[in-house]
């Protein structure tokens, strides 16, 4: 008997403290998660929708100035971004138009592809040009 | 001419054999089956399993004072090494990102932590002397490394039934929860769609979050210092991205070889003549109703959450709020989802079960403090 109250008492003061810790902890998170807000991403969004369908392309009043943070992904802006994957698209279509051995799907002997070559070697391989001896 | 001795020293296997050796050697094929078969926690179970038929072959060197797997015991378990190696790797597995987006989860992970001490009172109950209900209640913690860490310091006799109760169960959590779940809810309820935003949480306050959790758990509760520091610290190398070998290391090659050093050790621990009592059969009992204690108390704070929401709340999500990560939020999204196919309750239950996480290792710090423990 004498343990169960000791029991009911660790109980009681062990969720006391589990609940007071973790929402101490819920307090530190939400002051961090204030100063991570990000305003700049709130006014991107008023910008986009303030600007008028026909107005893409050229810069209009509405847009934002430039040097302006639009979004960001690990630190970099929208346009950065844009610019990366339109260098990154364009390098890959370069290379491929070069048909460059990095743009290879498959290593060279592999047997999961065959190339013109090789499909064309394997063809007269079985289809022997010569008439067969009768 | 073969003399008797040598006769004796050649058969001292056979003659060695016990009723209690063959019985835990079908106590370690259970564990095989369970593994390999069942895929229950095979990375566990397997080197458990095996480290346990090791140590209960008649006359095992393994387990003699200069034994490989008493080397293990000492090296890892004694100092309670291991859990906190395994740690890293889980702090450097986990992603808290659910949790900071909505952060009021956090105190779903606290009630999932109830069932740590209304097991302690069940196991005080049992006859369990006071450190070793403590033990036996932080199988409730349903986190393999937080019982092992715990329970090695305050009941080390008790190390091998607990981790076992406590990894076997952890694998049974598909099976335990969801009849809690319907027992505790109506269709209604579990129907509840919750809407979710997405919020962006940016790389710092990814980095700030291990180091505020560290510095404030470890300053109220330095007892959960070494287990919540190697957490954060796997979380903090993955999040920073600055060091990514030793994150890959962390949580594969050092998170793999601890994992098989730590089940061989644990597995050596179940010998015979130590396992095989009422108190073994006692643990197992308490260690289910540990883990449907959690489930029960995590639903049931969410029900209040829900009376407190004017019903915009899932109390489905309150069963998440446990360490099994994320085992228990793809049980909640499941169950969920059996009402209402189109209803997505997963990244909810995600953020509860992190905060589990965190909640267990708080949970076992507090119980190490109020024991008292040196």
């Amino acid at each position: 008997m004498n343990n169960l109250g000791w029991g009911l008492q660790m109980t009681m003061l062990g969720m006391g403290l589990v609940f007071g810790l973790l929402a101490l902890l819920w307090a530190m998170l939400v002051i961090v998660l204030r100063f991570d807000s990000e305003p700049a991403a709130v006014g991107a969004g008023k910008a986009t929708a303030a600007t008028p369908p026909e107005a893409v392309g050229p810069e209009t009043a509405d847009t934002p100035p430039p040097g302006a943070t639009v979004a960001s992904v690990d630190g970099m802006d929208a346009d950065l971004l844009a610019a990366i994957l339109v260098a990154t698209l364009r390098h890959k279509e370069v290379r491929r138009a070069q048909a460059a051995p990095a743009m290879r799907s498959y290593w060279p002997g592999s047997l999961l592809y065959a190339s013109r070559w090789v499909a064309s070697g394997r063809s007269r391989q079985n289809h022997v040009w010569e008439r067969r001896p009768r | 001419m073969i003399s008797a001795d040598t006769f004796h020293l050649l058969l001292q296997g056979v003659a060695n054999v016990s009723l209690q050796s063959v019985i835990m050697i079908l106590v370690a094929f259970v564990l095989l089956y369970l593994g390999i078969v069942k895929d229950y926690e095979p990375l566990l179970l397997v080197p458990i399993g095996a480290g346990c038929m090791l140590a209960n072959l008649p006359l095992s060197p393994l387990i003699a004072d200069e034994g490989m797997l008493k080397i293990l015991y000492h090296a890892g378990i004694g100092n309670e090494l291991f859990p906190l190696l395994i740690f890293i790797g889980i702090g450097a597995l986990t992603d808290f990102g659910p949790l900071l987006e909505n952060p009021r989860m956090v105190l779903l992970g606290a009630a999932g932590q109830f069932g740590i001490f209304l097991t302690l009172l069940a196991a005080l109950l049992f006859g369990f002397s006071r450190e070793e209900a403590a033990s036996i209640g932080i199988i409730g913690a349903i986190d393999g490394p937080t019982s092992i860490y715990v329970s090695g310091i305050l009941a080390p006799h008790l190390l091998g039934p607990i981790t076992v109760a406590a990894y076997s169960y952890m694998s049974l959590v598909p099976v335990i929860m969801p009849p809690m779940m319907y027992l505790l809810t109506t269709k209604k309820e579990r129907a509840i769609r919750m809407e979710y935003s997405q919020r962006k949480i940016s790389r710092r306050t990814r980095i700030i979050f291990p180091i505020v959790v560290t510095v404030v758990v470890g300053t109220l509760v330095p007892f959960a210092t070494p287990l919540i520091g190697m957490l954060m610290l796997g979380n903090l190398m993955k999040e920073s991205g600055a060091v990514e070998r030793l994150t890959k290391a962390s949580s594969q090659e050092i998170a793999n070889i601890v994992t098989l050093f730590l089940g061989l050790a644990i597995g050596s621990t179940m010998v015979g003549a130590d396992f095989l009592k009422l108190s073994t059969l006692a643990i197992l009992v308490l260690g289910i109703f540990a883990f449907a204690l959690d489930t029960a108390a995590g639903i049931l704070f969410g029900k209040v959450l829900n009376l407190l929401s004017g019903g915009k709340f899932n109390p489905l999500i309150g069963a998440a709020g446990i360490s099994a990560f994320p085992m228990a939020a793809r049980v909640v999204q499941r169950v969920a989802q059996k009402e209402d196919f189109e209803n997505f309750v997963l990244m909810h239950a995600m953020g509860a079960n992190a905060a589990g996480q965190v909640a267990s290792v708080v949970a076992g710090g507090v119980l190490l403090a109020l024991m008292g423990a040196k």
